[in-house]
């Protein structure tokens, strides 16, 4: 049987991660996949894309073929010490107090290592159980927290060569260092910061992280709907002050700042970026998630799934 | 209280989620400050180095670089600050530990450079101490913060109380009995305690009690300095001539954010001045004459009218949020910034920004 593949989408605060995450789920599905999606944060925005009402760290389904769990990273610590305390009245006790959470807080990688063996669960059959899942689709923290979170298994595979957490770091280690099963995915915004906060993520993930890295997404892509010829014609006329003008005018404005950050994507990455077009309407409905992810189809094309 | 009348006041911390654009409006407001004639000084501790940009610096450092203002008031000036957590806590340990001796014993303690590095908490512990340092012993007159990105005020204002947890007594009577930890329960306490502490030991990989009682032992009379410092920095928040600024977006989520932090900061008693909306799209709704159009060719006017549309929608949502803002989190609008096409990165373009302020 065929181990589930792996993707890992990360980008700036902001940037449509959860949306993008979304969508590539919902494609996944609509091609005959069996998909499981996690949100990481706090956010609770992929319940609410997905109509999902509240997620758990327990898989349920959201979508024909589409699961959708929920892990936030105080609960698998407090999960992870209660299970080795076992009396309740005890960890209720120690988890409460301060001085102990100081402690936990110092001690480095614990919830990003307990997320990542979460992962590992469902991505490795034969951990425990046979994975019920073709793809699971990490919509995973801002990029900051995403590198610090996927070098976590090297660092504590070096601190803790032996033992149980050793094995699991190891495992961790070699699911995100396959590149034909595991991608990083990093969504973008045609705006300076974003493409500049980009391009240092790819530097880390390819070259210290070593990790498969799929096209960057550049996300809000606003449609092409005027020449520059033709606003420049308006703006020669007499109607130059006309609310309809000064909004195409601003839409050009936009358009030619989004090629300019295209273009510095392009020139410092080796896979040009793919685009996802700007949705105008108040909000996202399923029938927007199944085109979005249709136009992320390429996406696939570089990572046999 | 309008956006000028922030800038009479000795600091000002804009605070909101990530990605609002608090560092363009922290600078912004920076420069306006500097405009008017007062000695400013503007902090980030993003570590992204935003500010770097936007101000159009080569290199920010942690050492005072001035911006060049054209046209400022006399007195006027404006100095950047990026903050290194780990540098301002080295000299932090330095300026409290005695002797040189101690706090290199400090400074090799594996569990400080755990803590003083990666340690949620840290880097706005380190945004408040620099604030007072500038506020008390630079004599600035106005100190901007460009605080680290949060979704609740507990995480930034809570951060020096959280890390004083950790070094303070508490953790030291642990070590010397880690049974007060779970006062009253006696040796099964004892027990449970030490099978935690050997569990956290396998995922650092540190003999982690022999280097906490260090640490802690190393600390200890480093304390008192601390914990001042902590409580000075308090008052200095709760000052009236403090004004926090909420930075958001017209978002769902980042409003719903927004007014979360703004309940927090009030119940703790927060002077807090308004919010200012980032990215703010306004295009009005149009009249039966303008949609009209003036003699267009049809095709040409249909998307006109379609892009019109887009942007309405946009803005209709943007609206929707403003006021649900206002509805929900009782403070003032102290303005709504348009959303720009261009990122302002120059002095030139942050003056023109901080015209959106007043």
């Amino acid at each position: 049987m065929k181990q589930p593949q792996v993707f890992f989408v990360t980008g700036k605060g902001g940037v449509g991660k959860t949306t993008v995450a979304a969508s590539l789920a919902v494609h996944l599905a609509d091609e005959g996949r069996r998909v499981l999606i996690v949100e990481t944060d706090h956010g609770g925005q992929l319940a609410d894309l997905l109509g999902a009402g509240d997620l758990s760290a327990e898989p349920k389904p959201v979508a024909p073929r589409v699961a959708a769990a929920r892990l936030l990273p105080r609960a698998l610590v407090e999960d992870y010490f209660r299970g080795l305390l076992r009396l309740p009245f005890l960890a209720n006790r120690l988890l409460n107090s301060r001085s102990f959470n100081a402690l936990t807080a110092a001690a480095p990688g614990v919830a990003e290592f307990l997320l990542l063996q979460k992962i590992l669960e469902w991505a490795e059959p034969g951990w425990r159980s046979r994975s019920r899942y073709d793809v699971v689709l990490i919509d995973g923290p801002a990029t900051g927290h995403a590198l610090k979170l996927l070098g976590t298994p090297r660092t504590i595979a070096s601190l803790v060569p032996a033992g149980p957490i050793g094995a699991v770091a190891r495992g961790a280690l070699a699911l995100l260092a396959d590149h034909t099963r595991t991608h990083v995915l990093v969504v973008t915004l045609p705006e300076e910061l974003a493409v500049t906060e980009t391009l240092e993520a790819y530097d880390a993930l390819r070259n210290d992280l070593a990790v498969d890295v799929l096209r960057p997404v550049i996300n809000r892509i606003y449609p092409r709907r005027f020449s520059v010829h033709e606003v420049e014609q308006l703006l020669a006329s007499d109607e130059r002050d006309h609310p309809l003008v000064i909004a195409a005018q601003y839409q050009l404005a936009r358009r030619r700042d989004t090629e300019r950050h295209i273009q510095r994507l392009r020139r410092h990455l080796p896979q040009s970026p793919l685009s996802l077009p700007m949705v105008f309407d108040q909000q996202l409905s399923a029938a927007h998630l199944h085109r979005l992810g249709e136009t992320l189809a390429p996406l696939l094309e570089t990572a046999p799934a | 209280m309008s956006a000028r009348r922030i800038l009479r006041k000795k600091v000002i911390l804009c605070v909101g989620a990530g990605g609002v654009g608090k560092t363009t409006v922290a600078a912004s407001i920076a420069v306006a400050s500097a405009l008017r004639g007062r000695r400013t000084a503007v902090i980030t501790v993003d570590p992204a180095r935003r500010l770097k940009d936007t101000l159009g610096l080569g290199e920010l450092s942690t050492h005072p670089r001035a911006v060049a203002l054209a046209g400022a008031q006399e007195a006027g000036s404006l100095h950047a600050f990026a903050l290194d957590a780990k540098h301002t806590f080295d000299a932090l340990v330095e300026r409290f530990a005695g002797s040189a001796a101690a706090a290199q014993r400090i400074l090799d303690n594996r569990l400080y450079q755990e803590l003083s590095t990666s340690l949620a908490g840290s880097a706005e512990y380190m945004a408040m101490e620099k604030l007072h340092h500038l506020v008390t012993h630079e004599r600035y007159d106005t100190v901007v913060v460009d605080t680290p990105p949060s979704a609740h005020a507990r995480d930034l204002l809570g951060a020096p109380n959280r890390l004083l947890d950790l070094l303070a007594t508490r953790a030291v009577s642990l070590l010397r009995s880690p049974g007060s930890l779970l006062s009253g329960t006696g040796s099964l306490a004892r027990v449970t305690l030490s099978t935690l502490l050997k569990a956290l030991e396998r995922w650092t990989g540190m003999n982690l009690l022999s280097d906490l009682s260090e640490f802690t032992a190393a600390f200890e009379h480093m304390m008192e300095g601390f914990a001042d410092r902590a409580r000075q920095v308090e008052t200095l928040l709760h000052s009236p001539s403090t004004a926090f600024v909420l930075v958001t977006t017209p978002e769902t989520h980042t409003v719903a954010t927004t007014v979360e932090f703004h309940h927090e900061l009030c119940e703790a008693g927060y002077p807090v001045a308004g919010v200012i909306a980032n990215r703010v799209l306004a295009f009005p709704e149009l009249d039966a004459e303008a949609l009209a159009g003036n003699g267009w060719p049809e095709r040409l006017r249909q998307r006109l009218l379609a892009n019109y549309e887009d942007l309405r929608r946009l803005s209709r949502r943007d609206e929707r949020m403003l006021a649900r803002l206002q509805t929900e989190a009782d403070a003032p609008l102290l303005a709504a910034i348009p959303l720009l096409t261009e990122l302002p990165v120059s002095v030139v373009q942050l003056r023109r920004f901080a015209q959106y302020l007043s």
